[in-house]
């Protein structure tokens, strides 16, 4: 993230130290985290992505999708601008998950009703940018087999492999948002681009 | 493995490329093999795809998800105890009719523990009282045939008429 606001000082009322202080460090954008509507806009569909696909659950991944933005809304004070704003934010959907399958909260809802991601219609949102029908059937038939795949993944293995794969995260920030060390980060996306080739054949 | 194979990439290292820790052996190799670049650019492709769909697939639900609700619901804090408040007197609504109905069943329907049909007294009245009923039964337990005299000698209990007797 480029931009970055300072908070405007007025210089002669505040000691020398704290102005450096305040100079020397990146500060958080402000325009983004101070406006839930614009943290909604922006990155509400990414964030939706990345959960829904890591858990295969649309509602769960909705309702976890809402606690991280209100939660990064609550927290906005505490973001350096250290990373960009959507690792931030993907590492504040990680702990919510987290949370929420240690106290299992929505338990005996999940047991009662589950929407998985419906493949088919994933697939059917395809760009359609000139490409010709042919084309277009066999990009959604690769979707589909894709999304089939990453279901068969650990549920860690398809974590990392989204956020390196889909959210695009170098290994290091993969790494600090989980808490595992980088090699680890890196055996789990061995195993999982193995997996993925296994069952998608020896192109890919 | 054929040996034309043997001279490309191997896997784990088509997979450290992927992953962004290419060798400088790799990124040699990958300048001049066609073939190795192609199935990098077969992956890429397949993931670029799914990450647009994905991503249009989420939006259009978010779209949906944001006209339900705009904005993240903040709910106030006396919302949380008046929550369980409700909760609690719907248990309670159900349960005690359901206890109440248990505990006074229980304590006013005569127990088998409770019954005086099980004590010794009881239970010897009751035997006397079934010896008595068999002890009846024996006695007029009289085959019906014998009232009819129907046997060789002559019945005890009938008496035979004299002219009978003579003829």
């Amino acid at each position: 993230m480029g931009e970055y606001a300072i908070s405007s000082f007025r210089l002669g009322a505040i000691p020398g130290e704290v102005i450096e202080s305040c100079l020397m460090e990146r500060v958080r954008p402000i325009h983004e985290l101070d406006d839930i509507d614009a943290l909604v806009r922006i990155y509400q569909a990414r964030l939706l992505r990345f959960v829904a696909c890591s858990t295969g659950d649309v509602d769960l991944a909705e309702t976890i999708v809402q606690d991280t933005l209100l939660r990064a809304y609550n927290c906005r004070e505490s973001f350096r601008g250290e990373c960009s704003v959507n690792t931030w934010l993907t590492g504040i959907a990680i702990n919510v998950l987290r949370d929420h399958q240690r106290t299992e909260r929505y338990k005996f809802w999940k047991k009662v009703k589950t929407t998985a991601i419906d493949v088919h219609e994933m697939a059917s949102f395809i760009p359609a940018e000139g490409s010709s029908p042919e084309v277009q059937l066999l990009a959604k038939e690769k979707v589909k087999r894709l999304a089939q795949v990453l279901g068969t993944l650990s549920p860690r293995q398809r974590t990392i492999f989204l956020m390196k794969f889909s959210e695009e995260m170098p290994v290091i920030d993969i790494s600090e948002v989980l808490g595992i060390p980088a090699t680890t980060v890196r055996t789990h996306l061995h195993r999982a681009l193995k997996a993925v080739r296994s069952q998608l054949g020896a192109k890919i | 493995m054929t040996p034309e194979l043997s001279t490309h990439l191997s896997e784990e290292a088509m997979d450290d490329v992927l992953i962004g820790l290419a060798s400088p052996e790799s990124d040699a190799h990958l300048a001049a093999c066609s073939l190795c670049r192609s199935q990098l650019q077969e992956f890429r492709s397949a993931m670029q795809v799914f990450n647009q769909t994905s991503l249009a697939w989420s939006e259009d639900r978010s779209k949906a998800f944001h006209h339900s609700s705009a904005k993240p619901k903040i709910r106030p804090a006396i919302f949380v105890p008046l929550s369980w408040a409700m909760v609690a007197a719907v248990l309670l609504a159900i349960g005690f009719p359901m206890w109440n109905h248990h505990y006074l069943s229980r304590n006013y329907a005569p127990g088998p523990a409770s019954t005086p049909e099980n004590s010794e007294a009881q239970i010897a009245q009751d035997n006397e009282l079934l010896q008595s009923v068999n002890l009846a039964l024996n006695e007029s337990d009289v085959p019906q045939i014998n009232m009819y005299d129907l046997s060789d000698g002559p019945h005890p209990q009938l008496k035979v008429r004299p002219e009978l007797r003579n003829r």
